[in-house]
């Protein structure tokens, strides 16, 4: 039997009103289907970021605005690492490197990030683009930063505008540190000497500078004894001032935990960006999960409209259907060109909605991406499949409700 | 399997409010056309869904060859009328989507996944039956047009049953005219039975057998020409 010719004819002959009932489905599964994909982009874009942020020692406080301000350069009132904890891990033999992180200081909307050479060579994994900083007055741009090689820059005191919530707290803090007069308003012009490669993290907007570089502009001067320009380790124990946070490398896993252990005293904090992130993820994850079920009862909702929708449809159709048992279709045909007109409806309406939730999440990623600065590339993957598979499953079992009530009609009432 | 003749005997169908057809005996012979007359509501469409078996009487029988209709199951009598009959309407009841050639094909649909080598026979029926545009919607055609559409439609499959419902009754004299010639041909030349039920005086008098029915039995039965 070949059901498709009527059905179609039966799609053709409703068709605003198929068109219309296709929208509905496909809008119910966009929703769906963004907010999963958002999700997982978000999830991965976020924890793509602090991937090479391995070890994480901070002041005892919130993990959270930590996290934030050094990986994803969005800067909260943290108070500073006693300097006694940055030389006990600068000797530590378990670590790696070592990278003090310092904000305070923005070019335009682009912060302003004060680490070592060695740091920017681990995130970015080799510059893509001229040498890394050996003076003070030298800097890296990040990838996707508008300033060449060889830009000459002038740096002003506070938080670009891009870089979010409680700017100016967090510069107060570091402010608060400088105790030395003159601090503010000491920033030398500095030179671009190179440009880091891609890493998907806020630090592709940032200028990045020698951690001395933010330490002297803030008159807490250069970790090193008076007179000693050079830059990055070994610094002079007695000249470290607080930090807002500390990036460790350590020497393999034994040693992360280790160190992750010997720092959460009761002057500082150890954690993996990883363990925060779990936290924040099983929160988004328990919203997303809130929302999908949500969805997924819309999309059932939905389905059950149209259904009746289409019951009502197909009920003016009753004498074509009818017609067709007079002329030997058996009941199997009236059920399977039944089943074909709904199963359409609900299949074409899912595929739109794919194509359409994919869209709107893409369009949120970028977005998001270009306010955070977290590259995020929204994707389909099994779970949006499943998602739509479970829809049309359930559409095609429904499918066969007003198949079989149509089928059933008496042959002869729907002929008079 | 033209050559048969379809017999029904002491049927009897009550029907919820609206009488009870009682026919002790009705042979349609090969090569008759049939005109069943009678006032609305006497029950001659009902006596043409019980012969075609579309509803199931109550008692007796149809038979063809051999074969009770009113004993099978719904799917064997929906076969039935796939293989043997043919259903013309009084308001025709095309599919407006369809082309008059898909119209034509839509029963083979019923058992095949292509309707191909069905083409050339709906082709020929329509040019038999001078209807033209056969790409165009049938919704562009005259009604006695669609009327013959819907009369290749009941032939795609050759059956040797006809059954019409007011074939000629939402036509005008000349439409009709034609669908009773070709009515008329289909048992007379063709050697089909064909079983109308009408109230068209013109296509009564084409008629070999009149059988006239009141209150859904036979007042009488006559032999006209």
């Amino acid at each position: 039997m070949n059901p498709f010719p009527i059905a179609w004819a039966s799609l053709r002959r409703n068709r605003f009103t198929a068109i219309l009932f296709i929208a509905i489905v496909a809008l119910t599964v966009a929703l769906g289907i963004a907010i999963s994909a958002q999700e997982r982009a978000l999830r991965l874009g976020s924890a793509r970021a602090a991937d090479k942020f391995d070890l994480i020692v901070a002041a005892p406080g919130s993990h959270n605005d930590v996290l934030f301000s050094t990986v994803y350069l969005d800067p909260s009132a943290v108070p500073l690492l006693d300097p006694a904890i940055t030389r006990l891990l600068l000797e530590d033999d378990q670590a790696d490197f070592v990278a003090p992180i310092g904000f305070g200081d923005a070019i335009g909307d682009a912060p302003v990030v004060g680490t070592t050479a060695a740091f920017v060579e681990h995130l970015s994994g080799g510059l893509a683009e001229g040498r890394v900083f050996t003076a003070l007055d030298e800097a890296v741009v990040g990838a996707l930063s508008p300033h060449a090689v060889g830009d000459q820059l002038e740096v002003s005191h506070g938080h670009g505008g891009a870089t979010g919530t409680d700017a100016d707290a967090a510069a107060d803090a570091i402010a608060a540190g400088a105790a030395v007069p003159g601090g503010d308003g000491d920033h030398p012009t500095i030179t671009i000497t190179g440009r880091m490669q891609p890493t998907g993290t806020p630090w592709d907007r940032a200028v990045v500078v020698p951690i001395e570089y933010n330490w002297s502009a803030h008159g807490l001067g250069t970790g090193h004894r008076p007179g000693d320009s050079h830059i990055g380790p070994p610094f002079d124990p007695d000249s470290l001032p607080g930090l807002p946070a500390v990036v460790v490398k350590p020497v393999d896993v034994s040693a992360a935990y280790g160190l992750r252990g010997a720092y959460r005293t009761p002057q500082s904090t150890a954690f993996f960006p990883a363990e925060v992130l779990v936290e924040l993820y099983a929160l988004l994850g328990d919203a997303t999960a809130i929302m999908s079920a949500l969805t997924l009862a819309a999309q059932a909702l939905v389905v059950a409209a149209i259904l009746a929708g289409i019951v009502a449809i197909l009920d003016l159709q009753r004498q074509q259907f009818a017609v067709l048992r007079a002329l030997g279709a058996s009941r199997g045909f009236v059920f399977a060109t039944v089943w074909v007109y709904v199963a359409a409806l609900i299949v074409t309406g899912a595929i739109a909605g794919l194509l359409l939730g994919w869209g709107f999440a893409a369009i949120v990623s970028e977005l998001l991406a270009n306010q955070t600065g977290v590259a995020m590339r929204a994707e389909i993957g099994s779970s949006e499949f499943r998602l739509v598979g479970a829809l049309v499953a359930l559409g095609l079992v429904l499918a066969s409700l007003p198949a079989v009530l149509i089928y059933r009609r008496p042959v002869v009432d729907g002929l008079r | 399997m033209p050559g048969l003749p379809l017999a029904a005997s002491g049927l009897r169908l009550a029907f919820a409010g609206e009488g009870i057809i009682d026919l002790p005996e009705l042979t349609l012979a090969p090569g008759t056309l049939t005109a069943l007359a009678g006032p609305s509501g006497s029950g001659k469409s009902t006596l043409l869904y019980l012969l075609s078996g579309l509803l199931r009487p109550d008692a007796g029988s149809v038979t063809w060859a051999g074969q009770d209709l009113a004993r099978l199951g719904e799917s064997q009598r929906d076969r039935w009328r796939r293989r043997h009959a043919g259903f013309i309407f009084q308001n025709f009841h095309l599919i407006e989507e369809l082309s008059p050639l898909d119209n034509v094909l839509v029963p083979v649909w019923f058992d095949h996944v292509s309707a191909t080598a069905a083409r050339p026979r709906a082709i020929a029926l329509l040019d038999q039956l001078e209807v033209p545009q056969r790409r165009a919607h049938v919704a562009l055609l005259s009604r006695g047009e669609q009327q013959r559409v819907a009369i290749a439609r009941a032939l795609i499959g050759d059956p040797a049953v006809i059954f019409a419902d007011e074939p000629t009754a939402s036509l005008d004299a000349a439409a009709g005219q034609t669908v009773i010639a070709v009515l008329r041909d289909l048992a007379l030349d063709q050697g089909r039975t064909v079983l109308v039920a009408t109230h068209d005086a013109a296509l009564r008098a084409q008629a070999g057998t009149t059988v006239l029915l009141e209150h859904g039995r036979t007042r009488h039965s006559e032999a006209s020409a």
